[in-house]
């Protein structure tokens, strides 16, 4: 098998093998296949992270003769418990996909590349930073990353050139949800104990699909014991198939209904005092004014009937304080409306009327490990740079409560199209495909006089750049240490090589060590990676060897439910946020309108929302061969639509549509379900892939980017994406 | 000797796919090759409205059809009561793909031969568990002893009233579905 598998690709690199080594092995018989695989049937197993998502869960890769073979899961690992998703399984065959580049590259022409030696690269791309920072400022530098794992190192990068500005995928992800429980309680993203949570809702929360394994173990536990699921979304999402009471809600209105659950509680007196006397600011502020925010008011605003909305309130009361709203992500709380921050703000205080934080069932604070440093007498430390962002990211006058490391993704082909930005560097992460308004992202990178990639295949924005600087694939290289497993108790995890590369790539860490001195900041990467991970786990007393060999080593220290602890300015659960106040915005969570809503009377009018499927993980893993069959064999990247507005509009199930924003058109095929609200289509996310180097998924599906004009939330900057009306059709043959 | 079934709850399902490419690496299949489905069915009107993902695999029946029709005695029942391929001697025939009422064959087009769901016998056989089971997040399927009164999965199936698929065909089969 190895043999014919050498020949094949020998072959198909174009190198000078006649065609006589192709007739030999089409002629091999099934004899000698059948013994040369039996040859090379040796089995290794190496414990290391996955990479098909950000959640990094802990696997244990199997090779055999050499070639990947398959993984399972870390039972101990404090984020998949055992358990691998669908992606985990199938990215592991991408490190055999022929699209992944070879070598560093230059870009020559209109996504035309040639390969060059990685010191070519190094000096090229040098000396054109330096020019850069010399003329602009190193202001005028940006980093946008996914930030996982090396963003430690890889912040270190842009701030020793001195630049403050590190983009994330924050502000199309989860960025209200961040700040919005930061001002509640202190804590940017706590825990929810599902394992003993009796009543749990979800906001448009959907971790069926959007997928957190830990979570999906222990719900699936906790419904055996007779735990209960309400999911509140506009369309019937994986996890309502695994709860217990769909509530089909308008998008962009779930504030109205919490608002409309705290008055209920209130009113009816079915909160838990004892916890707000103690432990929350701002009770009476918010309970004087929801006087308006009744059940009938929301079931207007929802078109939830009133006696579902009040029944809700009163099941979620009855189970507390083992009973709680899911702090959410992308979906409602996350980057989709105007009033996302105020939806999480109220998710927060029902939380606190439920009384569950740090109670068994309820919300809280994953126990953090710390992790050591480089000792700063051998390895001099990057001086902090205290200033704003170029998008206005931790601005006082602008964003002041979007962090500086997170930023507005989308503000980049603005800024550059300023000329605030001039070169950039993209770090597992693509913006092209990720951001709204393609067209505009394109003309803003294209403006760019140095981009650098660090991808691993010729992505939508690695085809832009100028030089390319190819990171192994996750299962080839070797990264710093994790502390992402920590859960329930402190862990940490790394991720080691399982083979060795198979083209000339090398892991993100060496390629910064080795780029740094061109860029006149060698001084800051004066260390390897392994000094860098013994410095990391010498607090710990954990050898470097050992955490080698198990992959993840929990280290105790198990959350125990207690007393509620806070670290808000008042110390407690701020229903009133001081922080809010004194930037004169509302102090308490109250109804905000959601930035459109379709005209009712426009049969071609549709709010557009979109969201994840459990088998894809943003746009790249279309591109992998076992998972785009299972979109084409369910026939999944459909867009749903309702009977009744897919009857007036003449569309039948299956019928193609055509799909128009003001800054997008595209086709979609119908998928008309009982499942979905009729204000809005669904679209699901991960398609629409236009990057011609991706073979397999180029031109497959369309994206809800391309439909999404260029917006910026005004408090923090989001691009809320379900803030778009589109007008649809069926499409004329 | 054990007699080898699934219980499956289709109450838990969330329609991910994870046990389709778990069970495709294990057994080395390519990407268009599968031993496992997963159907979507939706029923009703909001509110009443509700959507079910429902796994299938081989049913490994008792009484399986796909043997009987066998005409070079490939397929064979092993001791466990796995229904089991012989590759040497499949001639790639197809007919067991006919006689299988609930289609959960495939056929091997570079090795023309027919293949399915083999329980991961071998790992069993070392005292592991199907890749299909390991893997879920949400536990959906339940692995063991049909025959042993205590074992999980026959404790499960009594108290859930679990059944299998199509009973009025008599095949039966050791998938059992708790539905609702």
């Amino acid at each position: 098998m190895k043999k014919f598998g050498m020949t094949r690709r020998k072959f198909l690199a174009g190198a000078a093998v006649g065609s006589a080594s192709l007739v030999a092995s089409q002629y091999m018989s099934f004899d000698t296949w059948a013994a040369e695989k039996a040859v090379s049937d040796e089995v290794t197993v190496t414990p290391t992270l996955c990479d098909a998502c950000g959640n990094w869960c802990a696997i244990n890769v199997y090779t055999k003769g050499g070639r990947i073979w398959k993984a399972t899961g870390n039972p101990i690992a404090g984020l998949n418990k055992g358990r691998i998703c669908v992606k985990g399984h199938a990215m592991l065959h991408d490190v055999y996909n022929k699209d992944r580049i070879k070598s560093p590259l230059k870009r020559v022409g209109a996504n035309k590349f040639e390969p060059i030696s990685w010191e070519q690269a190094y000096k090229e791309v040098g000396a054109k930073l330096k020019e850069i920072v010399s003329k602009n400022g190193a202001e005028s530098v940006f980093l946008v990353q996914y930030p996982e794992g090396n963003e430690a190192l890889t912040k270190r990068f842009a701030n020793a050139l001195g630049s403050p500005n590190v983009f994330s995928h924050a502000s199309t992800c989860f960025l209200p949800r961040n700040i919005g429980w930061w001002l509640n309680t202190g804590y940017a993203k706590p825990e929810q104990d599902l394992e003993n949570a009796r009543h749990v809702v979800f906001i448009g929360r959907n971790p069926a699909a959007g997928l957190q394994l830990r979570m999906l173990v222990d719900m699936a536990k906790a419904k055996d014991k007779g735990a209960r699921y309400v999911v509140v979304d506009p369309r019937f999402s994986e996890m309502a198939a695994m709860g217990h009471q769909w509530i089909q809600i308008r998008p962009g209105t779930d504030l109205a209904l919490l608002l409309s659950i705290a008055h209920v509680m209130i009113k009816e007196n079915l909160y838990q005092k004892d916890f707000i006397e103690k432990y929350s600011v701002g009770f009476e502020e918010w309970a004087s004014k929801i006087d308006e925010y009744t059940p009938r008011w929301a079931s207007e605003k929802t078109t939830i009937p009133e006696r579902v909305i009040v029944k809700l309130a009163h099941d979620m009361a009855e189970a507390a304080p083992s009973s709680l709203i899911h702090r959410g992500y992308h979906g409602a709380m996350g980057t989709q409306y105007k009033n996302s921050l105020q939806l999480v703000r109220a998710v927060g205080c029902i939380n606190g009327l439920l009384g569950n934080y740090n109670q068994k069932g309820g919300m809280f604070n994953a126990p953090k490990v710390k992790l050591g440093k480089l000792a700063a007498d051998k390895f001099p430390q990057v001086p902090e740079l205290d200033m704003p962002m170029a998008d206005g990211s931790g601005d006082p006058e602008r964003y002041p409560l979007t962090p500086v490391g997170l930023g507005l993704s989308q503000a980049i082909p603005e800024l550059a199209l300023a000329g605030k930005l001039k070169a950039g560097f993209v770090y597992h992460n693509n913006p092209l495909r990720t951001c709204p308004n393609p067209a505009r992202m394109i003309e803003g990178y294209r403006k760019l006089d140095l981009l650098v990639s660090f991808d691993y295949v010729l992505s939508e924005t690695a085809s832009l750049a100028h030089y390319i600087l190819p990171e192994s694939y996750y299962l080839e290289r070797d990264d710093v240490v994790h502390t992402n497993h920590c859960y329930t108790s402190k862990q940490v995890a790394i991720r080691q090589a399982v083979i060795k590369p198979l083209y000339d790539t090398k892991p993100m860490v060496q390629i910064l060590i080795e780029l740094a001195p061109h860029c006149g900041i060698g001084e800051y990467f004066n260390f390897t990676l392994e000094e860098y991970n013994r410095a990391a786990l010498a607090p710990l007393n954990i050898p470097l060897e050992r955490l080698k060999k198990e992959g993840v080593i929990d280290l105790g220290d198990q959350w125990k439910p207690g007393e509620p602890k806070f670290v808000t300015p008042s110390g407690k659960l701020e229903i009133a946020s001081s922080i809010l106040k004194d930037l004169n915005l509302p102090e308490v969570p109250v109804w905000e309108e959601p930035l459109v809503s379709p005209n009712p009377k426009d049969p071609y009018e549709f709010r557009l929302i979109h969201g994840k499927q459990a088998h894809l993980t943003h746009a790249r893993s279309i591109n992998q061969k076992y998972l785009k069959e299972i979109t084409a064999l369910n026939d999944i990247a459909r867009v749903w639509i309702h009977p009744e507005r897919a009857k007036a509009l003449g569309i039948k199930d299956g019928e193609c549509m055509t799909i128009t924003s003001p800054v997008g058109k595209g086709r979609a095929r119908a998928k008309v379900t009982e499942g979905i609200h009729k204000d809005c289509v669904f679209l699901p996310s991960g398609y629409g892939v236009f990057a011609k180097n991706l073979q397999r998924a180029y031109g497959f599906g369309t994206s809800y980017n391309d439909y999404l004009p260029t917006y910026f939330d005004p408090v923090l900057g989001h691009v809320m994406a379900n803030e778009v009306l589109v007008r649809v059709e069926r499409t004329q043959s | 000797m054990p007699r080898y079934g699934i219980a499956i709850d289709t109450t838990k399902c969330i329609g991910c796919h994870s046990c389709r490419v778990a069970c495709q690496n294990q057994n080395g299949l390519d990407y268009t090759e599968t031993f496992n489905w997963i159907k979507d069915k939706e029923r009703g009107k909001y509110p009443s409205y509700d959507k079910e993902y429902v796994p299938l695999q081989c049913n490994h029946c008792e009484n399986a059809p796909c043997q009987r029709v066998c005409p070079t005695g490939a397929t064979y029942t092993t001791p466990e009561g796995v229904v089991l391929v012989n590759k040497k001697t499949c001639v790639g025939c197809k007919y067991c793909m006919e006689a299988c009422p609930y289609k959960m064959r495939i056929i091997l087009h570079h090795e023309g031969i027919v293949v399915k769901c083999r329980f991961c016998i071998e790992m069993v056989r070392e005292g592991g568990t199907p890749a299909c089971v390991t893997t879920c997040p949400t536990q959906v399927r339940i692995f063991g002893d049909l025959d042993d009164p205590n074992s999980e999965i026959s404790r499960f199936i009594a108290e859930s009233g679990a059944e299998p698929l199509r009973t009025d065909l008599g095949t039966l089969p050791k998938i059992y579905y708790k539905r609702s």
